[in-house]
């Protein structure tokens, strides 16, 4: 391949005005990706600073899995190379968001710690806990014919089963709740910031006390891997522990409840494939959710910063630039996925990119995909009439950061309620980890069991 | 027709063992997979093909 020398322009000469955190982005999302996987499936954009953009499918792979030229790292204090992490345009206050914004070999000793807890072994689990939830959450709303799945379900459960696995007390859930979703969709500007502000302190203090005392009592969980943990033989400060922990429950919390409400409401919208789904999900259950998981990628990218000079998926790039590599509109590539712009419960070959891919592959893709199996078939066997009121429902404006919806409520034919209450339920559960050590790593049983 | 699967590549997504749980196996500490031994019987190789075409990083590939 010739390496001549080219000019800034030459190398930019694919250009797109890409602003993926303006409403008009959100709005025309179908045709800009057209767009830009036909004509520039990598472009140079001049938003934020300038940084590139990769839509394309073949692209995307290409460019993730290259982690030797693309780095993840966000060096806020300018220790390294004063690289600013995987968010495009970087925060005001920055700090380091856990292993996501590391590179290898620090990012590797983290995995290696915390895969145990969130390995498909370990996840499966937890189910019986999450249906429980499931259940009790259900049971709040089941006689009145009337739910919001977003804030009586989807917000809840992911919520509740992200603290049981960090070994954070399960009834602190509303805590942590309400400041980790209002982030994502609360514009700087908004009259609400001042309250959100004070659950975040709150979410913040609960969090750094959880650190402490599970330091001190051995609590089995998350957590407690962070807490005693040495990487490559130091033992890291609280601030950065603290940075993983944000990073496990934001990627535990709204991206479950992004991807559940996102299907429900497309569910409702096609009520045919709504009672297939049902009747077959025996063999339906799990294209299907890759296939919502493809359509709605509810973590619609990731940014990094080109770390040495490199041609990458046919595109010159210089160190220091920064790209934003799109899992949404790669997951409508036409070449990979036939009908790109239509949901196929059934669709085969689905190498979508809502996990991400490579070394960073998101951590806990088993988790996001039990728990929304759990909580769709629940809805299925319980509201299988559900009707979503278009009128009440309430996507986030932007989808920069997460797609996901504020609100989505539901009118249903009333049923019994089966067993106890939330709160109830949230105690029984807790008595259920304690006992159980549910916490623990699959490590951990492993060891007990061989032993036996 | 054999499978295997590419331990450099593979990073744990778990579609494979989703499509064909009776060829592939998923290490209980990372969800990594590994291809049975031995030669995938007929009447799974449409799902090994499947396994195949669906792995999100192209770890799995047919030996001869």
């Amino acid at each position: 391949m010739s390496t001549e020398p080219v000019t800034d322009d030459e190398r930019k000469q694919n250009r797109y005005h890409f602003d993926r955190h303006t409403p008009e982005y959100r709005e025309q999302f179908t045709q800009v990706t057209a767009e830009m996987l036909d004509k520039c499936p990598v472009a140079w954009s001049d938003t934020y600073g300038g940084h590139w953009v990769a839509a394309g499918h073949s692209e995307v792979f290409e460019l993730a899995r290259s982690a030797d030229y693309l780095s993840n790292d966000h060096d806020p204090a300018n220790e390294r190379r004063g690289y600013k992490g995987i968010s495009i345009p970087s925060p005001e206050v920055a700090f380091r968001g856990g292993f996501l914004e590391m590179d290898p070999p620090e990012q590797r000793y983290y995995r290696q710690l915390l895969n145990p807890y969130l390995s498909p072994a370990a996840v499966a689990r937890w189910a019986p806990l999450v249906d429980e939830i499931v259940r009790a959450s259900l049971n709040e709303k089941i006689e009145t014919g009337r739910i919001d799945f977003v804030d009586d379900l989807a917000n809840i459960v992911p919520a509740v089963l992200t603290l049981g696995m960090l070994g954070i007390p399960l009834e602190h859930w509303d805590i942590y709740v309400e400041p980790i979703h209002a982030s994502v969709y609360t514009p700087p500007n908004s009259p609400d910031m001042p309250r959100l502000q004070a659950s975040r302190l709150a979410m913040r203090d609960d969090m750094m006390g959880q650190l402490s005392s599970i330091r001190a009592s051995g609590r089995p969980g998350l957590i407690h891997a962070l807490a005693t943990a040495e990487i490559n033989g130091t033992v890291p400060p609280d601030f950065e522990l603290l940075g993983i922990i944000s990073l496990l429950i934001g990627g535990g919390f709204d991206t479950t409840t992004a991807l559940t409400a996102h299907a429900l409401e497309w569910l409702s919208e096609h009520p045919d494939q709504r009672e297939r789904l049902s009747a077959e999900r025996d063999t339906l259950l799990n294209p299907a959710t890759e296939e919502f998981l493809r359509y709605f990628t509810p973590a619609p990218g990731d940014g990094r910063t080109i770390s040495a000079d490199c041609e990458l998926a046919g595109q010159q790039f210089k160190e220091g630039e920064r790209i934003w590599l799109s899992w949404a509109m790669s997951n409508r590539d036409p070449e990979v996925f036939p009908n790109p712009n239509e949901v196929d419960l059934a669709r085969t070959g689905n190498r979508h990119h809502s996990f991400g891919l490579g070394i960073h592959r998101c951590i806990g893709s088993n988790v996001a995909r039990m728990v929304f199996k759990r909580m769709v078939t629940a809805v299925l066997d319980r509201m299988p009439d559900y009707v979503c009121d278009p009128a009440g429902a309430e996507h986030y404006q932007t989808i920069g950061i997460i797609q996901g919806m504020k609100h989505l409520p539901a009118t249903f034919t009333p049923g019994p309620r089966i067993g106890d209450g939330l709160n109830e339920t949230i105690a029984r559960m807790q008595v259920l980890v304690d006992q159980e050590r549910l916490a623990d790593p699959v490590t951990v049983r492993k060891g007990a069991a061989d032993a036996t | 027709m054999k499978v295997q699967v590419d331990p450099e590549r593979c990073q744990g997504h778990t579609l494979c063992s989703m499509i064909a749980p009776a060829l592939f196996t998923l290490n209980d500490e990372d969800g990594h997979s590994t291809a049975v031994d031995g030669e995938v019987p007929a009447d799974l190789e449409a799902k090994a093909a499947e396994a195949i075409r669906s792995c999100p990083e192209q770890a799995i590939a047919v030996i001869p």
